[in-house]
């Protein structure tokens, strides 16, 4: 921390001070840090009362910015009396079934892949420019493909968040097996090691931490879809749900639903972390 | 009695115009502690890597009781600079892991790794996590792996260049110790001079451009810590501190320093 307002001070030269206190001038042997996290609280807070006093002062419509008390009043209600036929508890399983649906899907395909990407040349050249190809292209634009091919059932939902979930994993899997010290491979391979051996025993345990990381990065990407794969045809879902409200300018829910969503993200999140610390303690401390 | 040979083996790599080594013979045998040294560049690690079959000859031959040496294998263990254990598995696991690759049962390689921990010293970190040890148990480890497979050979590619002095002194009285009680052939590269000293049976000087042989040493001081006579001793000998100044005259012979 130090060291970037080390690097960003302007190089002053010296008399060009004009007697202006100039807080980089001398170093201070105390320094009193503000954590990080509190000014996150402090940024949180702020734009609460911000939300709250802009809605109770109706210098906007509530249906365009409901308060945070209706949009929490309607929380309560929706998660008891639920809306449009499903609990919000119903809703949100419905979403995270599908993301992990997609998430063991991608799993399956992408960490092969992946491997394939990272010790074979036939491998990189197959499947690279495929995952190059599919990276780059928003989800809401293979919709209506995948609808053609598959129809509007509960696979074509899956399978649109496994897609945007394949690249994420495919490649951390392959920058993971590709970062194998050639020394742990070699030592391996003295010992007595086939290459199947050298695969299963050191190669996938090496990569594990990178694979983690794709995970974490795919999950991020397939509940970001979530929204776009729950448009059509779909009865549950908080996609659906906020495309309902939506549609009633039912702004509360839309509001509510967002919020959902990103606090789900964020519990994921934190889940993966946890998971990554469990199963990879020695990730970062080679 | 087995025998790890190099006929006159070349090394070139892919892309490269110059032989990293020319011609040069080795014959190892059970028992020999051969180390190689010479300055960067003398093809110290290549050929270290033929005998381990993971550097393919150029020209000349590498064998093993005869037979031509096509690829690694557990006859041959490495034994590298950086431990390249596996970080995931405890030390005991570690060490295992040539017994696993081989369907050894579970309670048998755990017992059998833990002997070979106590021979290295290591006897109660057996359930250690490998970023719990220091370099120098990180090495011990590293040497008890090699030693589980049972080797015939054990190839070591400068395995204390990465420990402190103090720690690669006493790091190298391990070596001879286990080097003594696994009845194995040893071959080492390293820069060290005064472990060169004590820890061969024959020294192999190379130098540079491409890499060839200049001189061998027979030498006998790790024979004389073997039978018994302090390490202290053995470098405190006039003869210690002769053979020391005709080794570094080898290998920078030609050279103006």
């Amino acid at each position: 921390m130090s060291v970037s307002a080390y690097s960003e001070r302007p190089t002053a030269k010296a008399g060009e001070n004009d007697g202006f206190s100039v807080p980089w001038s001398r170093p201070r042997p105390k320094r009193t840090f503000v954590s990080a996290r509190l000014v996150s609280a402090i940024t949180i807070l702020l734009l609460l009362i911000a939300w709250t006093a802009s809605a109770s002062l109706q210098l906007v419509s509530p249906v365009f910015l409901p308060s945070p008390a209706a949009v929490w009043a309607k929380f309560v209600i929706v998660a008891r009396d639920g809306f449009v036929d499903a609990t919000l508890l119903q809703h949100l399983l419905a979403s995270l079934w599908r993301v992990f649906a997609a998430l063991i899907a991608a799993i399956l395909v992408g960490v092969p892949v992946g491997l394939a990407i990272g010790i074979s040349r036939i491998g990189r050249g197959v499947f690279d420019p495929l995952l190059e190809f599919l990276r780059p292209i928003p989800p809401l634009a293979y919709l209506p493909l995948i609808i053609i091919w598959f129809g509007i059932g509960e696979p074509s939902k899956i399978l649109v968040i496994a897609i945007a979930m394949l690249a994420p994993v495919a490649l951390s899997t392959a920058a993971g097996v590709r970062g194998v010290s050639r020394e742990r491979v070699d030592a391996a391979r003295s010992l007595g090691a086939t290459r199947a051996q050298v695969i299963r025993h050191v190669i996938l345990p090496s990569a594990l931490p990178s694979i983690l990381t794709g995970l974490r990065i795919a999950l991020g990407a397939g509940w970001s879809t979530l929204v776009a794969a729950e448009l059509v045809a779909a009865t549950r879902g908080l996609g659906f749900m906020i495309q309902s409200a939506a549609q009633f300018l039912v702004t509360d829910v839309v509001v509510m639903g967002i919020l959902v969503i990103a606090i789900i993200a964020f519990v994921l999140e934190f889940i993966i972390r946890r998971i990554e610390r469990v199963l990879v303690p020695w990730a970062g401390r080679e | 009695m087995s025998h790890l040979i190099l006929d006159k083996v070349s090394v070139l790599y892919d892309g490269q115009k110059a032989p990293a080594v020319e011609r040069v013979s080795l014959d190892i045998s059970k028992g020999d502690f051969v180390v190689l040294v010479g300055r960067s560049g003398c093809g110290k690690t290549s050929l270290l890597n033929v005998a381990a079959g993971l550097v393919e000859p150029s020209g000349g031959l590498a064998t093993v009781d005869g037979r031509p040496i096509t690829g690694p294998g557990s006859d041959r263990a490495v034994v590298f600079q950086n431990d390249a254990l596996f970080p995931w598995l405890t030390a005991r696991e570690n060490v295992a892991f040539a017994l696993r690759l081989r369907g050894v049962s579970a309670d048998k390689r755990a017992r059998r790794a833990d002997e070979l921990l106590s021979l290295v010293k290591l006897g109660d970190a057996g359930d250690k996590r490998i970023w719990e040890l220091s370099g120098g148990m990180r090495q011990r480890v590293g040497l008890a792996r090699a030693l589980a497979a049972e080797p015939e050979f054990l190839l070591l590619d400068e395995p204390l260049g990465a420990l402190d002095a103090l720690t690669r002194e006493r790091m190298q009285t391990t070596l001879l110790d286990l080097w003594a009680a696994a009845q194995v052939g040893v071959l080492m590269v390293t820069h060290g001079i005064e472990e060169a000293l004590v820890l061969a049976t024959r020294i192999v000087v190379l130098a540079p451009g491409p890499g060839h042989v200049v001189r061998t040493f027979e030498t006998h001081f790790g024979r004389r810590y073997a039978a018994g006579e302090p390490i202290r001793t053995i470098k405190a000998d006039p003869a210690f501190a002769a053979a020391r100044a005709d080794l570094t005259d080898a290998i920078f012979e030609g050279e103006a320093v």
